[in-house]
């Protein structure tokens, strides 16, 4: 039993060592390109979902629109590379630029989206999400509705192809968990935790909550652009009803709720889990109405049986469980009359 | 904080997931040896489910028709083929994965192209990458061949020259006989632009005045105020650029509501989709419609008739059901089959050189040839018309097959 | 020019009509129970589908089929609410809830999928395709008779919330559920029939729907995004300002149809965000709404 906090935190920093080890060598130990497929597109989605975590996670809420942020990156990747006729490697450069115009866009989005609260900021978010996808199809520089392609870089060698996009998926990924657990630390993190428990009472305690909130949406919305231009140069082309996807948006909440909202590991599982196994299902199922059936039976079953989402349930039941079995010890040990005490229940992560 | 580590403990739980399923992919059948008697294996991904998939469907009943029928006379180099048809959900992210994972883990020997442009572009880059010929019939859009690729291949009709026949007919018109207005409503989509672009430049040349021509979103739920303002200009000639039926009725809809009949109409999709039209909009009210399309079940080639046949046989119905699409897929393995016999081999660059060299293929479809870009120029286009449940050829009015046009549109009945 | 603009207002409004129908579900579910139902959209398409059912199998009128659809959709409603909606307690109740509607949404889904395939159908009956003729143009009877339906649904409901007992409860609920507790309200219940009540409005709205669009399991999508919204910029729980909002976006988007189709429907949303931006309760909205 782990006695220290000391060696808690040793064991800790040791298993995510060993897990970013683990990640850096994936495309080594399995390099056949399906599996660094599986990789990158789960890679983005930890970053999405980590980033959108940070946003809606920890503020309370609740954004269906981040594709927007992800499609703003995406597009920008592709306009910069076909304009400043970039190629190859180069065009990876391009990637914290449209995070940038992503994080750009996210200030008048949040000024009008902020000032409005719960179901309505969802429904917000979801108005701009198409505004988003209807203007991308309109103008001529994003091409229209019938898309732009991205210049790929064909003279790669097709058995690592996909390892650049690897690699680089997991920098931003172990990055955005990275600023999610410093923020998490951070007064500005219990700032953010405030509003979400109640925004009023932290207005009145100090808090400058509008403030706040934009940061967290424009660092997510960075974030999440960066990652929407990776993708997008992975897959080669922008086309307003793919790059602007409806499902997208669902998929990240779903994955952040599945593994924890507001949790820091949480998103990271729920995106580690769900996204290959959906990727999975379509390579054996040649009917997708199974998978929709049996996703949203996931779905049910997760909010009725654990509605904080997989990690924070199964830790209270581990420290419920750990507490019950102390106290069986001591009862056993007999001291008469005396209450066990109970350890602390786990703090809710 | 003893939670924290369970937290850890559960990313570990979720990275063994992730690795288990990586295995999972990873772990395919090795292709071994391929002895004379071993089956090719043909590898696609087709839109089962989401936006595509009423297409996608009649894809994958197009590629398994000519799968069993050419099983039935032996195979290809007396090999039998066999089809491994993966659901891409009409995704780019899925169909990006299903052609790696059936190129490197399946590994098969041929791919097969998916449905939609939009689809076919970022698939034909995966195949090009691992030295895979493309041959599709569905990608027919400007952003496949601005790719460049040279492994590419569309077996059916360019999509911008689907109203040729159209247009060579009206021309030929005395001027006092051509519809003095034209409306080109039109949906924003890549399958439908080119042609209507075409079309209102074409006969704006020739002096027919356009008096509507506006481009609306593919996902509006309701066209009733396009429809609407179309039929109150009231002209002689309706282009309507549809991409399926629910747009097409939508539109006619609107036009009986406003008691307006054109004397002329032409779509550019949704007409050519059998029983799904006349079931939506009424055997009365089809009749005059007019749509351009590559292939139609009564076209006059003996293996078209038979494929027809076939599929009565296989699925039931009756042939006017047969949707285009299917024709476009069964092509697909025409095309590749004779490539495969003709240069004994399955390999990428053995069927991307014979196909550039200019030779004239058979399909379904009638004759394929392909340019330096993959298109095929040889591709004929035809025009349908709906006269009284007779689904008919009409243009091009000297070609096999073809009868005379009824003209003007007959009145809505209901 | 004038006649144009006179038939797109008309055609605005009228679609307003259809729309607020499709929503009014909606707005009560919202309204009372403070749960925003995006299985809503899947919902209407539902209602669609059973009255295909009912007119393709038993030849039934699509009026007189409502008999049916909308008792049938009320023990759905109720039953969703029961199992899926009831349970769910805790500081993040707006989201649980959204998501597991969006499960039942996802399901629904699935299963149209294996019992319809995704072909594209429509109701077909006589009011599809006649029309009125009124001031140089012609009104579609469908159009009509959805307007019509929407303020007799509304009217219902208003109805049912001031002139029954239940409806009391219902607004009791609404107020302060602990407070209606206490006086003896099952609020749980009220919640149950509510839910019900709103989906069977829904069937009414499916009906409409079906005999206007083609629709197949894939059509609920591009309906919730506009359905959430009217909804929210009518705020929340107004069943009449869901009219309203319904109908000046419609109308909004039909005015600029004219001119740029392309454009239309984001002015739809622009419209709602603009809106927003200065009166963030909805139009008709009780106050701001605080966070709970």
């Amino acid at each position: 039993m782990l006695a220290s906090p000391g060696a808690a935190r040793s064991l800790r920093i040791a298993g995510v060592a060993a897990l970013i080890a683990l990640a850096a060598l994936f495309p080594i130990l399995f390099p056949n390109p399906t599996a660094t497929n599986f990789g990158v597109v789960t890679l983005i989605f930890v970053a999405v979902t980590s980033a959108w975590n940070i946003f809606s996670g920890y503020s309370g809420y609740l954004s269906l629109g981040h594709a927007v942020f992800y499609g703003t990156g995406a597009y920008f990747l592709v306009v910069a590379a076909r304009d400043w006729h970039l190629t190859g490697s180069a065009i990876f450069w391009l990637l914290p630029l449209g995070g940038l115009a992503a994080a750009l866009i996210a200030v008048p989005v949040g000024l009008i989206a902020l000032r409005v609260r719960r179901h309505t900021f969802v429904v917000i978010t979801i108005a701009f999400f198409f505004i988003a996808q209807l203007s991308a199809g309109n103008l001529s520089v994003t091409g229209g509705s019938s898309g732009l392609l991205v210049p790929v870089p064909n003279n790669w060698d097709p058995a690592t192809y996909n390892n650049p996009f690897y690699y680089v998926g997991l920098i931003i990924a172990v990055a955005t968990v990275a600023l999610a657990v410093a923020i998490r630390r951070s007064r500005y993190g219990l700032q953010l935790r405030a509003i979400r428990d109640d925004e009023d009472r932290a207005a009145g305690l100090g808090v400058r909550a509008m403030p706040v909130k934009l940061s967290a949406l424009v660092l997510s919305a960075f974030i999440t652009g960066m990652a929407g231009a990776l993708w997008v140069y992975f897959i080669g082309q922008a086309v307003p009803q793919f790059v602007f996807d409806p499902l997208f948006d669902l998929a990240v909440v779903l994955m952040g709720f599945f593994g924890g909202l507001g949790t820091v590991a949480g998103p990271v599982l729920g995106a580690l889990v769900l996204e290959p196994s959906q990727l999975w299902l379509n390579l054996q199922e040649s009917n997708g109405y199974t998978s929709e059936i049996l996703f949203g039976a996931l779905f049910l079953v997760v909010i009725l049986f654990l509605p904080r989402g997989v990690l924070p349930t199964a830790a209270e039941y581990i420290t419920a469980g750990r507490a019950r079995l102390l106290r069986r010890r001591e009862q056993q040990q007999g001291a008469p009359g005396a209450q066990a005490p109970t350890p602390a229940a786990g703090s809710a992560p | 904080m003893r939670s924290l580590t369970h937290r850890t403990r559960f990313l570990a739980v979720g990275t063994i997931a992730v690795l288990a399923t990586a295995l999972l992919a990873a772990c395919g059948n090795s292709s071994g040896s391929s002895g004379s008697s071993k089956p090719i294996l043909i590898g696609t991904s087709l839109s089962l489910t989401g936006d595509f998939s009423a297409d996608g469907l009649a894809f994958e009943r197009g590629y398994k028709l000519w799968a069993s029928d050419v099983n039935a006379h032996g195979g290809i180099n007396g090999r039998k083929v066999q089809l491994d048809i993966l659901n891409d959900n009409s995704s780019p992210t899925q169909v990006v994965t299903n052609y790696t994972d059936l190129i490197t883990v399946k590994h098969v020997e041929l791919t097969f192209g998916p449905f939609s442009t939009l689809l076919t572009a970022p698939a034909a880059q995966v195949a090009h990458r691992y030295g895979y010929s493309f041959i599709e019939g569905a990608g027919g859009g400007n952003l496949v061949f601005s790719e460049k690729l040279p492994n590419v291949f569309d077996v059916s009709l360019p999509v911008a020259n689907e109203f040729d026949p159209f247009i060579s007919w009206l021309s030929s018109l005395p001027a006092s006989q051509r519809p003095a207005t034209a409306a080109y409503p039109t949906v924003d989509d890549p399958f439908a632009s080119p042609q209507e672009q075409r079309a209102q430049s074409m006969l704006e040349a020739l002096g027919i005045k356009t008096v509507y021509a506006k481009t609306f979103p593919a996902e509006v739920p309701d066209y009733l105020p396009n429809a609407d303002l179309v039929a109150s200009k009231k002209p002689d000639l309706v282009v309507l650029g549809s991409t399926d039926v629910p747009t097409v009725q939508a539109f006619m809809h609107g036009f009986e509501q406003q008691h307006f009949s054109p004397k002329l109409f032409i779509a550019a999709a949704g007409p050519d989709q059998g029983a799904a039209f006349v079931s939506a909009v009424g055997s009365g009210n089809a009749s005059g419609m007019m749509v351009g399309n590559p292939w139609y079940p009564d076209y006059k080639n003996a293996a078209s008739q038979a494929m027809v046949a076939e599929y009565v046989k296989k699925y039931g119905g009756s042939p006017s059901d047969v949707n285009a699409d299917v024709a476009e897929a069964y092509s697909v393995g025409q095309v590749t089959a004779q490539a495969v016999e003709h240069t004994g081999s399955t390999k990428g660059s053995a069927i991307d050189s014979y196909l550039h060299s200019g030779v004239t293929l058979n399909s379904v479809q009638g004759p394929v040839k392909f340019d330096s870009l993959g298109r095929n120029i040889k591709a004929i286009a035809f025009i349908f018309q709906w006269q009284n449940s007779n689904y008919v050829q009409v243009l091009p009015v000297h070609a096999t097959g073809s009868v005379p046009i009824l003209n003007p549109k007959p009145n809505w009945t209901s | 020019m004038g006649t144009e603009v006179t038939h797109a207002i008309a055609d605005g409004i009228l679609g307003g009509g259809v729309y607020a129908l499709m929503a009014a579900g909606l707005t009560l579910i919202f309204g009372v129970l403070d749960i925003i139902n995006v299985a809503q959209g899947i919902m209407v398409v539902l209602g669609a589908y059973l009255s295909y059912v009912l007119s393709v199998h038993l030849h039934l009128n699509v009026l007189t089929g409502l008999l049916i659809t909308v008792p049938v959709m009320f023990v759905i409603g109720v039953a969703i609410h029961w199992l899926f909606i009831r349970p769910l307690r805790g500081s993040e109740r707006t989201s649980m809830t959204l998501l597991a509607c969006f499960a039942v949404a996802l399901i629904t889904e699935g299963i149209l999928y294996w019992r319809f395939g995704s072909n594209y159908v429509s109701l077909h009956n006589s009011y599809s395709e006649s029309s009125v003729h009124v001031l140089g143009f012609y009104l579609a009877d469908i159009y009509l008779i959805g307007f019509g339906l929407a303020v007799a649904a509304i009217a219902a409901l208003y109805l049912i919330l001031y002139r029954t007992t239940f409806g009391r409860a219902v607004r009791a609920t609404m107020q302060n559920q602990t407070a209606a507790r206490l006086v003896g309200i099952d609020v749980t219940r009220v919640a149950a029939v509510t839910f019900g009540i709103g989906t069977a409005v829904t069937a009414v709205g499916g009906m409409v729907f079906g005999s206007i669009n083609s629709f197949t399991p894939n059509s609920g999508y591009d309906l919730i995004s506009r359905l959430l919204a009217i909804v929210i910029l009518a705020g929340m729980g107004s069943i009449g300002g869901a009219l309203v909002a319904a109908v000046l976006m419609t109308t909004a988007e039909a005015l600029v149809d004219i001119w740029q189709p392309d454009w239309a429907v984001a002015v739809f949303y622009l419209a709602m965000v603009i809106i927003l931006t200065v009166r963030p309760g909805g139009l008709f909205g009780r106050r701001a709404v605080r966070a709970q």
